[in-house]
């Protein structure tokens, strides 16, 4: 009975043992997938955010304070990847959901910023090109009914003239 | 003057005032069409005193070497960069300029950074060789540190008797960030220093 007994309590202890190498290694694996994903996720808001400060950019924005929070982001990045290269995925998933933040953080001021841009752009386009072609047509009317105005008056006064009767001192 | 003459004069002054009250949206129209001028990306390599001189030459085991490795950006717009710092013996390859192809030695660390259209970006680097030996005629540098960060390259270089000593490279290639295919593209650029590893 106490054989039995002592039978049991080892294969019990072999199995909590092997379950608990098992369960380690799940989770290991677990936390490396989460951590492949966490950096794949960040990168791409550093693109994403990259893309809209270049369109920020592109309509004239003053883009300096978001680059460098951008290269802030990178540098998470970098952090990240180096410490799942060195297979410390807890510090891999913080710095990559660091990035992330300040990726989509960076990304939403540069959205604003372009909506600002494109609302007073358009207004502004809107306005130059409208005065400019209305001061065009403005000025051809004008011309031609200038010209007109000059060319009576010019014809009238031309036609008031007297002809003048030249003595002929040859005689 | 003549009236043939006066609508001359009419007609060049009506001319002159269209063309200036159509300038606004003229140069509006350039400047949305216009290509900036050339653009391009600068790299560089200083030595350790900010000068383009006094670089690391002869180099031995354990001991800390500085270089400053620089980018300026001419592209007309916000680039993201990234600098890949290499290391190689003389056989081994460097970048192809004239097929714009990038080394196919593995790097040993990467620096990626967001440079403003017109600014520059500078680092100090710093590098160290550990596990350097002497084996017959080639050496065998074990390890490379840049930044204190160590890494393993298991590199040897022959002795070069013509320029007597072992040569080593290290170099830094240039890749652009490209938004159309979302990816790093090399960008046909690099610098680097030759090493003459002198003791082991």
């Amino acid at each position: 009975m106490a054989k039995s007994a002592s039978k049991l309590l080892v294969l019990l202890i072999i199995l909590a043992f092997s379950a608990s190498i098992f369960t380690t290694g799940i989770l290991a694996s677990n936390s490396e997938d989460t951590a492949a994903t966490s950096i794949e996720r960040a990168e791409n808001a550093l693109v994403s955010a990259y893309q809209a400060v270049l369109e920020a950019e592109r309509v004239g924005m003053d883009v300096a304070a978001l680059l460098t929070r951008l290269n802030e982001a990178g540098e998470s990045l970098i952090k990240a990847q180096v410490a799942f290269t060195l297979r410390d995925f807890d510090e891999a998933i913080r710095s990559a959901d660091l990035c992330y933040e300040v990726g989509e953080d960076v990304k939403s001021q540069a959205e604003e910023l372009l909506l600002v841009a494109y609302s007073s752009s358009v207004m502004g386009n809107w306005l130059t090109v409208t005065g400019s072609l209305a001061s065009v047509i403005v000025i051809v009317f004008g011309s031609f009914w200038g010209w007109h105005v000059f060319k009576r008056r010019y014809i009238r006064r031309v036609l008031k003239k007297k002809p003048e009767v030249a003595k002929d001192e040859s005689r | 003057m003549n009236l043939d003459e006066y609508r001359t004069v009419f007609v060049a002054g009506s001319l002159v005032l269209m063309l200036i009250a159509a300038t606004p949206t003229v140069s509006l129209i350039m400047v949305v069409s216009s290509g900036g001028g050339e653009r391009f990306s600068e790299l560089w390599l200083l030595g350790p005193n900010h000068m383009a001189e006094d670089y690391p030459f002869n180099v031995g085991v354990n001991e800390t070497y500085r270089v400053f490795a620089g980018v300026g950006n001419h592209m007309g717009s916000s680039s993201y960069y990234l600098v890949y710092a290499k290391f190689r013996n003389q056989t081994q390859p460097v970048p192809d300029v004239m097929a714009s192809e990038p080394s196919s030695l593995p790097s040993l660390c990467e620096f990626r950074f967001f440079v403003a259209d017109g600014e520059t970006w500078e680092s100090l680097l710093t590098f160290a060789f550990q596990n350097v030996s002497l084996q017959g005629d080639s050496v065998l540098v074990g390890n490379v540190s840049i930044n204190d960060a160590t890494f393993s390259v298991n590199s040897y270089s022959m002795w070069d008797s013509e320029n007597q000593g072992f040569y080593y490279q290290l170099f830094f290639e240039l890749w652009l960030y490209d938004i159309t295919s979302r990816s790093f593209q090399y960008h046909n650029r690099f610098v680097g220093i030759w090493l003459n590893m002198t003791s082991f």
